[in-house]
C-alpha cells in the first residue's frame, strides 16, 4: 500500500517526469498545418471526399505554414512571406524567421481564423482573417484595407482590445507581417468560395469542382486577389477639414447632428454616449456563429419531437442524416468556434479610438462605417461638413461637461 | 495517502498537458502527391484551343416562364414582433409588426415571396435599365420583404419613417445610413447567389431579403404566388433556381417533386422554352414538410 512512500521525494518526481517525457515524447513537433474551415464545411454539408479536394486544391495553391506558396495572381510577395512563416529560428546572420508565430499565431492561430491557444481569454476576440473583412481602414466599407493601414495597426496597436503595438520590429519585419496576414485572409476567402461553390455545381459535375486553371484561377483567386490589389487606389478623398471653422460652434453643430435623425448616432452610442444605446446586436463573425447555434438548436428540438413511426424507409434515413449532421455541427461549433459574443457600441466618453484617434480617423469611421460590424456609412446621406461637426463633437466628448450632464443624472451611469 | 496524492498529481499533469479543450472533429488530410500534380498545372499556361469549346448551343428568339405557387399547409397566426424602440413610430397607435416569413393568401392559397431565378443564361435580351427601383421602409418594416434587382441597376434606399434607420445587406458590404425622409443609391455590383438578408441595426426586429442577378432573370411571388419572367432566352436548355426564406432544404432551397421538369432537392428545375411562348407552369403546390420553423 505505501510501497511508493519508501522512495524518497527525489525520486518520486523523477518518477512523475520520466511519465511525463514519455507522454509528451522526445520526437520531433509534427509539422504545422492550416486547418479546414469546419464551420462553413458543415454549413455547406460537404462530404469528406469533398473537404479533402478543399484540402488538396489549398494546398497546391498556398502551400503549407512552413512552406507558403504565392501564385503570381495573388499580388504576394514570397520573400516576404517566407520571412513571416515557418517555425521561430533565426538564421546565420542572426535574422528572425518565423514572425507570424513569433508575435501573431497564439491569439490569430496558424490558419489565421482567430483560434488560437489564447483567443478564447480575449475581449474582443482576435480578428478571424478568413472572411476577408477588415474594420480599420481608409478605404470605403466594401474595399480591402491597403497595405498602409495594416502597418499602422501593427504600428499602433488597437487600443481598448488585446492588439498590442509592434513598433519595436524594423519595418522590413513589419511589411513581412501584414504581407503574411493578405497572404492569410486570400487563402481563406478562396477557401470559403470553394465551399460555397459545391452548391453551384451543376448535377453532372457529380459533387466534384473542376481543378482547372480556369475555375481555380481565373473565377476563384483572381476575384479576390484583385480587391487587395485595387485597395491602394481605393482610398476615401476626405475634404479638408473647413478653414477659419470656429472649434465651439462646430462641436455645437455636431452635438446637434448627435441626436438629431439625419445621423442618429444617439440611437446606438446612448444619449449619454457611453454605448448604451441599441447594445445586443453581434458583428459580422459572431453573428454567422449565432445564427448557425439557433439552427442547430430549433432543428434538434424539431427532430426530437419527430415520431420516425409510419415513414417511408428513405424518410427514415433522411431523418437519420439530418439528425447526425445537427449533431456534428454541434460538436463543430464547440471545437472550430468561440462562444459568441454580442458587440457594444463604442463609449466615447472614453477617449479610446480604436482605428485610431487622429480627426481623419474618425472621418473614416463615420464616413464608411466600419465593416463587418453594425456601425452603418453616413456618406451619401450627410455631407462631409457635417461629418466634419460630429467628428469634432466626439472628440470633445471626453472632456464635455457643461453642467448639463450632471443636473439630472450622475457623470457615470450606475454599474459602469 | 501517498499514492493517491501522487496518482492526483499524475491527472491533474495529465490534463494541463493534453489540454482541456473541447475535442475537434477530425479534418480529412489533403493528397500532397495530387496538389503537387495540380500546383504544376495552375503555374502553367492555359492550354491553347481551351477557348474553342466556348460555342454551346444557343437558340434564337425570347419567351416568357409563368406559375402559381401554393402552400399546402396550415399556415398559423404569425407572430407579433417585438418592438422597443422608437415606439412613437413604430407602434403608432397600437399598432403591431408581424413575422411575414410565411405568407399565404386565405382563400386561393397563394403562395408569396418565393424567388426564382434563372441559374446561367447565354444571353440577354435587354441592356441594364437605368431606371431606379424603389427599396423603401416605412412604420419600421422594409415595404418589400423579399426584393429582386439586376446588378447594375440603381436601387433607390429610402426612408420614408419620421426616425432614422440603416439598411445593411448581408454579406455585400452596403450598410449607410438613411436619415428621415431620405433616399441614397445603390447599384449592386454582384450577384447574390442565394437571397441575402437586409437588415436595420437601430431596430433588429427590421428584416427582408434581396437578391441581385447579373442577367435579371429573376421574379419574387405575389400575394396570390403567380410569378412571371419574361424575356428569357428560347430555345435553350435553361434551369432555374426556387428559394423560399422558411424553406427546410439547403440554403432555402424548395424541393418539389416534379419529375417532368427535373426538379431537384436543391430546388431546381429545368426546361426549353419556344421563341414567343409564354409557358405556364400552372399550380406549383408547395407541401407543407418543405417549410421549417
Amino acid at each position: 500500500m505505501n510501497s511508493l512512500a519508501a522512495f524518497p521525494a527525489s525520486l518520486r518526481c523523477l518518477a512523475i517526469l520520466a511519465v511525463l517525457v514519455g507522454m509528451t515524447g522526445c520526437g520531433r513537433t509534427p509539422p504545422a498545418y492550416f486547418r479546414l474551415n469546419m464551420v462553413e464545411a458543415t454549413k455547406q454539408r460537404l462530404t469528406s471526399d469533398q473537404e479533402r479536394q478543399v484540402s488538396t486544391i489549398l494546398l497546391a495553391m498556398f502551400g503549407t505554414p512552413d512552406e507558403p506558396v504565392a501564385l503570381p495572381e495573388t499580388g504576394l510577395d514570397l520573400a516576404k512571406l517566407k520571412l513571416a512563416a515557418g517555425p521561430v529560428r533565426s538564421d546565420i546572420a542572426g535574422r528572425k524567421n518565423g514572425l507570424y508565430r513569433e508575435h501573431c499565431g497564439h491569439c490569430h492561430g496558424i490558419t489565421g481564423d482567430a483560434m488560437g491557444p489564447t483567443a478564447a481569454f480575449l475581449n474582443p476576440y482576435p480578428r478571424d482573417y478568413r472572411p476577408g473583412v477588415f474594420k480599420f481602414k481608409s478605404t470605403e466599407r466594401s474595399d480591402k484595407p491597403t497595405h498602409d493601414d495594416l502597418v499602422r495597426i501593427l504600428h499602433n496597436g488597437i487600443p481598448g482590445t488585446s492588439m498590442p503595438s509592434f513598433a519595436l520590429l524594423s519595418d522590413v519585419q513589419i511589411d513581412a507581417l501584414v504581407e503574411y496576414v493578405k497572404y492569410l485572409s486570400i487563402r481563406g476567402e478562396t477557401e470559403l468560395a470553394l465551399m460555397r461553390a459545391y452548391f453551384e455545381l451543376d448535377d453532372d459535375a457529380e459533387g466534384k469542382l473542376p481543378e482547372t486553371q480556369e475555375f481555380l484561377v481565373a473565377e476563384t483567386l483572381v476575384p479576390v486577389a484583385e480587391k487587395w490589389q485595387a485597395a491602394a487606389d481605393a482610398r476615401i478623398a476626405v475634404p479638408e477639414m473647413p478653414a477659419g471653422l470656429d472649434l465651439a460652434v462646430s462641436i455645437a453643430k455636431g452635438k446637434e447632428l448627435f441626436y438629431g435623425d439625419k445621423a442618429n448616432c444617439v440611437k446606438c452610442h446612448g444619449p449619454t454616449g457611453l454605448g448604451d444605446g441599441q447594445a445586443n446586436d453581434y458583428d459580422d463573425w459572431n453573428k454567422a456563429i449565432v445564427e448557425i447555434g439557433k439552427e442547430v438548436q430549433s432543428g434538434l428540438a424539431k427532430a426530437g419531437e419527430t415520431s420516425t413511426s409510419g415513414m417511408s424507409a428513405d424518410e427514415v434515413a433522411e431523418h437519420r442524416a439530418q439528425v447526425a449532421w445537427l449533431d456534428r455541427f454541434g460538436q463543430v461549433l464547440t471545437g472550430d468556434a468561440l462562444r459568441p459574443r454580442t458587440i457594444p457600441p463604442r463609449n466615447l466618453r472614453h477617449g479610446i479610438y480604436r482605428g485610431g484617434r487622429r480627426p481623419l480617423d474618425l472621418y473614416y469611421r463615420i464616413h464608411a462605417g466600419i465593416n463587418g460590424a453594425p456601425m452603418p456609412a453616413a456618406k451619401g446621406t450627410v455631407p462631409p461638413e457635417d461629418i466634419w461637426h460630429i467628428v469634432n463633437y466626439v472628440l470633445s466628448l471626453p472632456y464635455e461637461f457643461d453642467g448639463e450632464l450632471g443636473a439630472d443624472r450622475t457623470l457615470v451611469a450606475q454599474g459602469r | 495517502m501517498v499514492a493517491l496524492r501522487f496518482v492526483s498529481v499524475l491527472g491533474i499533469s495529465c490534463c494541463l498537458l493534453s489540454g482541456c479543450r473541447p475535442a475537434r472533429v477530425s479534418v480529412p488530410g489533403a493528397d500532397a502527391e495530387a496538389a503537387g500534380t495540380l500546383r504544376a498545372t495552375l503555374v502553367s499556361a492555359p492550354a491553347a484551343g481551351a477557348q474553342a469549346e466556348e460555342s454551346a448551343a444557343t437558340g434564337t428568339g425570347w419567351a416568357t416562364l409563368k406559375g402559381r405557387f401554393v402552400y399546402a399547409g396550415a399556415v398559423g397566426e404569425p407572430k407579433a414582433l417585438v418592438v422597443d424602440k422608437d415606439t412613437e413610430v413604430c407602434s403608432k397607435g397600437g399598432m403591431k409588426l408581424f413575422d411575414r416569413s410565411l405568407q399565404v393568401d386565405p382563400s386561393s392559397k397563394g403562395h408569396a415571396n418565393v424567388v426564382v431565378f434563372a441559374r446561367k443564361t447565354t444571353r440577354v435580351k435587354d441592356p441594364v435599365s437605368d431606371t431606379p427601383l424603389v427599396f423603401d421602409q416605412k412604420n419600421c418594416e422594409f415595404l418589400s420583404p423579399v426584393f429582386a434587382a439586376r446588378v447594375g441597376q440603381p436601387v433607390d434606399v429610402r426612408n420614408s419613417d419620421p426616425i432614422g434607420h440603416n439598411t445593411n445587406i448581408a454579406g455585400s458590404s452596403f450598410n449607410q445610413l438613411i436619415p428621415a425622409g431620405a433616399s441614397t443609391v445603390y447599384k449592386p455590383d454582384s450577384e447574390t447567389g442565394m437571397p441575402t438578408m437586409v437588415t436595420c441595426n437601430i431596430h433588429p426586429w427590421m428584416k427582408a431579403y434581396c437578391v441581385f442577378r447579373k442577367d435579371g432573370y429573376v421574379a419574387v411571388s405575389a400575394a396570390d404566388g403567380t410569378f412571371t419572367i419574361p424575356d428569357l432566352p428560347a430555345g435553350e436548355m435553361l434551369e432555374f433556381q426556387v428559394w423560399h426564406e422558411r424553406s427546410s432544404g439547403p440554403s432555402g432551397a424548395v424541393g418539389l417533386s416534379k419529375p417532368e421538369l427535373k426538379w431537384t432537392p436543391k430546388g431546381r428545375f429545368q426546361i426549353r422554352l419556344d421563341p414567343d411562348d409564354v409557358k405556364d407552369l400552372g399550380t406549383l403546390e408547395v407541401p407543407a414538410g418543405a417549410l421549417g420553423s
